[in-house]
């Protein structure tokens, strides 16, 4: 942990209201501030005691204080250099240790998880007996999704009409496997925008559930660089949030690296998909979409990218479509990549906030970027029982627009 | 825990409140450790975190039982130390009371729990076309109750206010554990009036009821730079004596203009030596009016770029720079100070130049950022606290500079309040006499000191014997035309 | 006593004028020895040490327009003048801030003031008042509703107490919040913990136009129904006043407009309020006046002889309470719609306790949601009726009023609860 970046924090507080563990439970040590505090208290020679680490651990990593601070603290930095500190030096409870191993060797592998999602299927049954193993077990069985029928997409995919770039796409593990549409959806968007897509058929895992959780991601890291290197493209577009913030953070990851990989990594221009349909324009035309359609700000999209204008910009610039506002829409959903996994707790009870909110909007689609919040939100709703809103990816308003298929070809699964 | 009152003290709130609400981990006490100065620091003995009025009295209570000095906290984000914690005391953080109770537009008021933060209760009624009043710059975060004790005031307070214009009524637990309602509409003395400022030191705010006022019809805002602050300030001047309240008149000399736009990119025209934004509101017919006497106010004393904006996203852009600037100092300086005194308008420019003066007799940066139409100076003094000397020299012309406040007739703090960091500022802005009359205030509500002590006041005073011993009873008692209540 | 030893020598010895009081110095029927007539805050504190040294009660007066409002003093030796305590100590145009002794009259500061461009933006009801007298009954006019009442107003005091400390609080600076608000804790305390010596005051620029939206003869329901839109309007109105001179009178609303722009906004209030209204450069002739019953005509004296009653509540009481208990009187009644204070005058005539019915009645109707103060009352309803009813927070005043006079002195008995 950086002293200077420590030292960075005025104790201004400004970071306190969209932090989603200070919403819940209003206690200084659960807040930002709290938390740098707690982690100029080890610097300056407090162990990390199982109390700290409960703080540490409880943060979602939703970077919601990094947007807020006026100081520019690097929240980000800092947590992630904690988490590390605390995998070395903290021992945790066996069962704790047993759901964080088998998250860990499942989810940055495609095939594992595909492997998984029959039993995960199974497992919805079994869910109140898991809840009571454990309640991460519990977690786990409750967001599934129903599966989806795979797509297959092909290595390259032409731009429609004249070609105005050629860009790399990254599939995503969890995406690619529960949010196949979405993949699909994205690539014709960008081709029907002028693109070349490239699909690099064997990428793995970006390694952002690694990094987001205070483990060594530089594995993954390189191998998807090399991946898209070879690929050839201008630009990599993710449409996966949580996947297009950790691909931006490389260079950091990398820095110490020999070999030039910070230097490649900076070489790799990642842009989130709004933020890069925004950068090209737009040349295809829009049709009609008469919805009402409430924009969720993922984090790792709002915070971690700062990508808050451009989704809502293409949402606006589609005829009919109407856009509403979800009230505190600065605050986590309590998904957070393994956060839901780890923290079944907290992550249902934002969760359920989320889901207030949103239904409050009384808009027909729910969109957003990121498919964990996506899961997470559906969820919610579906267990509040005040009624389900179908839900979307940005990409596919966009896909349905560009493709003038109305307003019935959104969420459908 | 070592200290034993204090150990039985927290088996006591453990039965009493909910479970999570005492802390007594040193860990996580120490994260209470300060608010948003962070030079003074004192680890509670114990944090509780009450959910409700009858809980914030019962611990009240039991603080009185074991004769333990407690504290108030809201959102831990007052600037002169009033929510500092006592090592041999509790800390009552209202960190979990913000439910807003009721919102009743036809009275215009709402009633919140005191941890419900500023600008929550304008989001709760925005959209209906309301909103409340004061606005601090950390309205985002400071707690209401905070706000009460500290009588927060902000940019639009020039024209409509401060806090305490705008609280309707409180509910109190007063140091002694009881729970007393204060209404605007009761006749008697006006406690409502006394207790808003009192930075915790006369009890607990529980419930608030805040009135709403109605969002004008028309807002401008304009902001204007100058080559100098004189030209700013002459600028001010002559607002003010063409008889226009604005709704704000805030002033950034250079330095803090540099500083805004190190942190947000606030694209304030280049080469100011000052900027100034003024905001009009009111009936559109109105402000389209004073707009063009101020716009022609702003050209005629030297304004060389006005810009105006023409949308809410534009007005956000020109405030983001202002109300960022605190924080925002912390990217040009490694540590700083923010000061907070206040001078009669007139004396702006003398005491500028004073403050000059004092920058360059010291060699240390003082950026500027101000509430021109009111006169309340915020100097941020900068200094690098691992530059061996700085800090000292940098508190020196903090505590010059409101010497400087004192001698042109001022106030030591606008809004800041004294708390813990001003209070030996005090004797040089009142007698002796001045500071016993107001500690009989304090001995009516608090006679054994235990409500935030060491704040405010500078010598701790003893209350003594309650006084007052009526001479035999009552006469309209003794008469049946009054009852003894 | 021994003349040459006792307090009438004492006061006499203090450096201040003092003269003996005749009958027409008393306070609600309780004469005083002696009338001191000081000119500085230090001869004030001469009198109070004095005072505190032979026990003697001390009263002080304005311009008398108050003193018989609450409960008559227990006792009263020293009636203190501030007759002669009437300088403007200090007006810096260019601070909008005015700092002037207790005794200058209200008429007089509100001219020199003007003379400047600027006011001090309360209209208090009564003619003749002095800023002192005006700070200490806490009264306040039809513009509350958008600058506040006195204590909004005033920024920095100075007080002698019980006791002859002089002390000070707040400053002449509008943003000030170091130490307690002793100014507020003053303001409307009728004179129970101290002489207020001088007060200074926030002003504002006089409005550039101001226009009146005068509508006569509307029924209340009208009235009432109409006036929620004018309040609530983007107009911005400084005042929503009405007179009902009686239940079945004639009565009217009025709505002040100020400010740049004043005629075009009076136009939307006009619309607001439907047709009849009409639009004129000055209010009517009632307006900010106590209630008159019996006068149909404005321009009497005000509310003399009879009961004369403050209504504070908020204004979605305000319907039920026309129709109800203010429906069946002869009450005259005058006030702010906007901020829900209504001054509700009875007839000198009135049967006393048909004047406690129907204090009682307004409260009950009332309940939580406001408060019926009596300011004054000839003696034989005086006596039947509690002046103050609810007053939260009572134990507290007593603690305060202990703390400021403990040897209760200062107007003893006038105050809520017997204070
Ligand atoms: C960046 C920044 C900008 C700021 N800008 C402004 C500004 O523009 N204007 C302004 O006025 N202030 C400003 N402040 C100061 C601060 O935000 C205010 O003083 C605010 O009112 C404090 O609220 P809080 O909830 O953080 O209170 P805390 O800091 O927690 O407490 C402040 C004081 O209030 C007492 N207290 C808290 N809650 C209660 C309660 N329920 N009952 C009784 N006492 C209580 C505490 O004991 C303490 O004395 C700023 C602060 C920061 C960090
Ligand atoms: S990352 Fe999110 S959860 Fe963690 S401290 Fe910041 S705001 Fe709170
Ligand atoms: S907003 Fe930034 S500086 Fe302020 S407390 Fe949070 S992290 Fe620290």
């Amino acid at each position: 942990m950086d002293p200077e970046l420590i030292k960075d924090c005025v104790h201004c507080g400004f970071c306190l209201p969209t932090c989603p563990t200070y919403v819940l439970w209003g206690e200084e040590m659960d807040s930002p501030r709290g938390r740098i505090h707690l982690m100029s208290q080890h610097v300056e020679g407090t162990p990390v005691t199982p109390e700290m680490a409960g703080h540490f651990d409880a943060c979602l990593g939703c970077m919601a204080c990094v947007t807020a601070c006026p100081s520019g603290v690097r929240y980000d930095r800092l947590i992630e250099q904690t988490r590390a500190v605390v995998e070395r030096e903290h021992v945790r409870a066996p069962e704790e240790r047993a759901i964080r191993e088998l998250v860990f060797a499942l989810f940055p592998y495609r095939r594992r998880l595909r492997a998984l999602r029959l039993p995960m299927r199974l497992a919805t049954r079994l869910r109140p007996l898991l809840e009571r193993v454990h309640p991460s077990l519990g977690a786990m069985a409750e967001l599934v999704p129903p599966p989806a029928r795979p797509v297959r997409l092909p290595p390259r995919v032409h731009a429609v009409g004249r070609r105005r770039a050629t860009v790399g796409m990254l599939v995503g593990c969890v995406q690619s496997q529960f949010f196949p549409q979405v993949n699909a959806a994205t690539a014709r968007v960008l081709a029907l925008e002028g693109c070349d897509v490239v699909i690099p058929p064997r990428q793995g895992c970006c390694g952002a559930l690694s990094l987001h959780s205070g483990r060594d991601a530089r594995r993954f890291a390189k191998a998807t660089i090399e991946t898209f290197e070879r690929a050839g493209v201008e630009a990599v577009v993710v449409n996966v949030a949580g996947c297009g913030s950790s691909m931006k953070e490389y260079a950091e990851v990398l820095k110490d690296e020999p070999g030039g990989w910070a230097e490649r990594a900076a070489a790799l221009r990642v842009r989130d998909l709004a933020e890069y349909l925004v950068e090209l324009g737009p040349v295809a035309p829009r049709h009609p979409l008469p919805v009402t359609v409430a924009y969720h700000d993922a984090c790792h999209l709002a915070h971690a990218q700062g990508v808050r204008s451009q989704p809502r910009e293409l949402l606006r610039a589609i005829p009919g479509l109407e856009l509403r506002e979800i009230a505190e829409s600065a605050v986590c959903c309590g998904s957070a990549g393994t956060y839901n996994l780890f923290q079944p707790g907290p992550a249902r009870e934002l969760g359920d906030r989320k889901a207030r909110h949103v239904l409050a909007t009384r808009a027909d689609v729910l969109v957003s970027a990121n498919p964990g919040c996506s899961m997470q939100i559906a969820a919610a709703m579906r267990r509040s029982g005040e009624g389900e809103m179908r839900v979307a990816h940005t990409a596919e308003v966009l896909d349905a627009s560009l493709r003038g298929l109305g307003a019935r070809a959104l969420g459908g699964r | 825990m070592s200290d034993p009152v204090l150990d039985r003290l927290a088996v006591r709130f453990e039965e009493l409140l909910p479970a999570g609400a005492v802390i007594t981990d040193p860990v996580r006490l120490r994260t209470y450790e300060c608010d948003g100065l962070t030079h003074h620091r004192a680890m509670p003995g114990i944090v509780v975190l009450p959910e409700t009025a009858e809980q914030v009295a019962a611990a009240v209570r039991l603080c009185g039982e074991y004769g333990v000095p407690f504290v108030a906290r809201g959102s831990g984000t007052g600037l002169s130390g009033g929510a500092l914690p006592r090592t041999d005391g509790v800390l009552i953080v209202t960190s979990r009371m913000r439910r807003i109770l009721e919102i009743d537009l036809p009275n215009r008021r709402a009633v919140v729990e005191p941890g419900v933060t500023n600008l929550a209760i304008t989001e709760a009624v925005r959209e209906q076309g309301y909103y409340y009043a004061p606005d601090p710059s950390s309205q985002q975060v400071c707690s209401i109750g905070g706000n009460v004790a500290e009588n927060a005031g902000g940019a639009h307070c020039l024209k409509y206010g401060f806090t305490v214009n705008h609280i309707l009524g409180l509910e109190i637990v007063t140091p002694d554990g009881e729970i007393v309602e204060l209404s605007a509409l009761d006749p008697g003395y006006d406690l409502l009036g006394a207790f808003v400022g009192s930075e915790g030191t006369l009890g607990i705010a529980t419930k608030i009821t805040v009135r709403l006022s109605r969002t004008p019809e028309a807002v401008t805002t304009l902001l204007a730079a100058f080559g100098s602050i004189e030209g700013g300030g002459e600028a001010v001047s002559a607002i003010i004596a063409a008889g226009i309240v604005p709704a704000a008149i805030e002033m950034m000399d250079a330095l803090a203009v540099e500083a805004a736009e190190a942190a947000v990119g606030c694209a304030y025209p280049e080469g100011a030596g000052a900027v100034l934004i003024v905001e009009l509101d009111g009936p559109r017919a109105e402000v389209e009016h004073q707009f063009a006497a101020v716009e022609r106010i702003c050209r005629e004393t030297g304004a060389f770029e006005i810009r105006v904006a023409a949308s809410a996203e534009e007005r956000a852009a020109i405030w983001k720079g202002r109300k960022s600037a605190f924080a925002a100092v912390g990217r040009i300086s490694p540590a700083y100070i923010v000061q907070d005194g206040v001078v009669p308008r007139t004396a702006l420019p003398e005491v500028l130049a004073g403050i000059d003066r004092l920058q360059e007799e010291y060699g240390i940066r003082v950026a500027n950022v101000f509430h021109a139409g009111d006169g309340n100076l915020h100097p941020l003094v900068l200094f690098d606290d691992a530059a061996p000397g700085e800090g000292e020299r940098a508190a020196t012309v903090s505590g010059r500079i409101l010497d400087l406040c004192i001698e042109h007739g001022g106030s030591i703090t606008g809004e800041h309040g004294v708390g813990v960091d001003k209070s030996r500022y005090m004797p040089k802005m009142f007698t002796e006499e001045d500071l016993d009359t107001m500690q009989l205030v304090r001995c009516a509500f608090d006679p054994r000191s235990l409500s935030n002590p060491g704040k405010v006041f500078p010598t701790p005073r003893l209350c003594g014997e309650v006084p007052g011993v009526r001479k035999g009873v009552h006469p309209l008692v003794e008469s049946g035309r009054a009852e003894q209540f | 006593m021994n003349a040459a030893t006792g307090p009438g020598a004492a006061l006499a010895a203090a450096g201040v004028t003092i003269r003996p009081a005749g009958p027409d110095d008393a306070v609600a029927g309780v004469a005083p020895r002696w009338v001191a007539l000081p000119e500085t805050t230090r001869e004030i504190a001469a009198v109070m040490r004095v005072s505190a040294a032979h026990d003697l009660a001390v009263v002080v007066a304005g311009a008398g327009t108050t003193l018989h409002w609450g409960r008559p003093p227990e006792r009263c030796d020293v009636l203190i003048d501030t007759c002669c305590l009437n300088e403007i100590l200090e007006h810096e145009a260019g601070d909008l801030v005015v700092r002037v002794q207790a005794g200058v009259p209200v008429e007089t500061l509100t001219e020199a003031l003007a003379a400047k461009g600027q006011e001090l933006a309360l209209d208090p009801p009564l003619a003749g008042g002095t800023v002192g007298g005006l700070l200490a009954a806490g009264l306040a006019g039809p513009r509350a509703f958008r600058y506040g009442t006195a204590r909004d107003l005033l920024i920095g005091i100075t007080v002698v107490l019980a006791d002859g400390t002089i002390a000070k609080a707040g400053g002449k600076v509008v943003k000030n919040v170091a130490g307690y608000d002793l100014g507020k804790l003053f303001t409307g305390s009728y004179g129970t913990l101290g002489v207020i010596a001088d007060a200074t005051f926030r002003l504002h620029p006089l409005p550039a136009a101001r226009a009146c939206v005068v509508w006569s003869g509307p029924t209340l329901d009208e009235i009432l129904a109409a006036v929620p839109a004018v309040t609530a309007s983007q107009a911005e109105p400084s005042a929503v006043e009405l007179d009902r001179p009686a239940p079945d009178g004639p009565r009217a609303v009025a709505v002040l407009v100020e400010g740049a722009a004043a005629a075009e906004r009076a136009r939307a209030v006009r619309d607001l309020l439907g047709g009849e209204a009409r639009i004129a450069d000055e209010p009517p002739r009632w307006w900010g006046r106590l209630p008159e019953p019996g006068f149909v005509e404005p321009g009497g004296p005000s509310g003399g002889g009879g009961v004369l009653l403050e209504i504070r509540t908020v204004p979605s009481r305000l319907p039920g309470l026309f129709a109800g208990a203010l429906a069946r009187t002869d009450a005259a009644v005058r006030g702010s719609l906007a901020s829900a204070v209504l001054r509700v005058a009875l007839p000198a005539e009135t049967d006393p306790a048909a004047a406690a019915a129907f204090v009682s009645a307004l409260r009950a109707e009332l309940a939580d949601e406001g408060r019926v103060v009596v300011l004054s009352a000839p003696e034989p309803v005086a006596r039947r009726v509690d002046l103050w009813g609810h007053v939260g927070g009572l134990a507290l005043m007593r603690r305060i009023k202990d703390r400021f006079d403990p040897d209760r002195r200062m107007s003893p008995g006038r105050f809520v609860g017997g204070i």
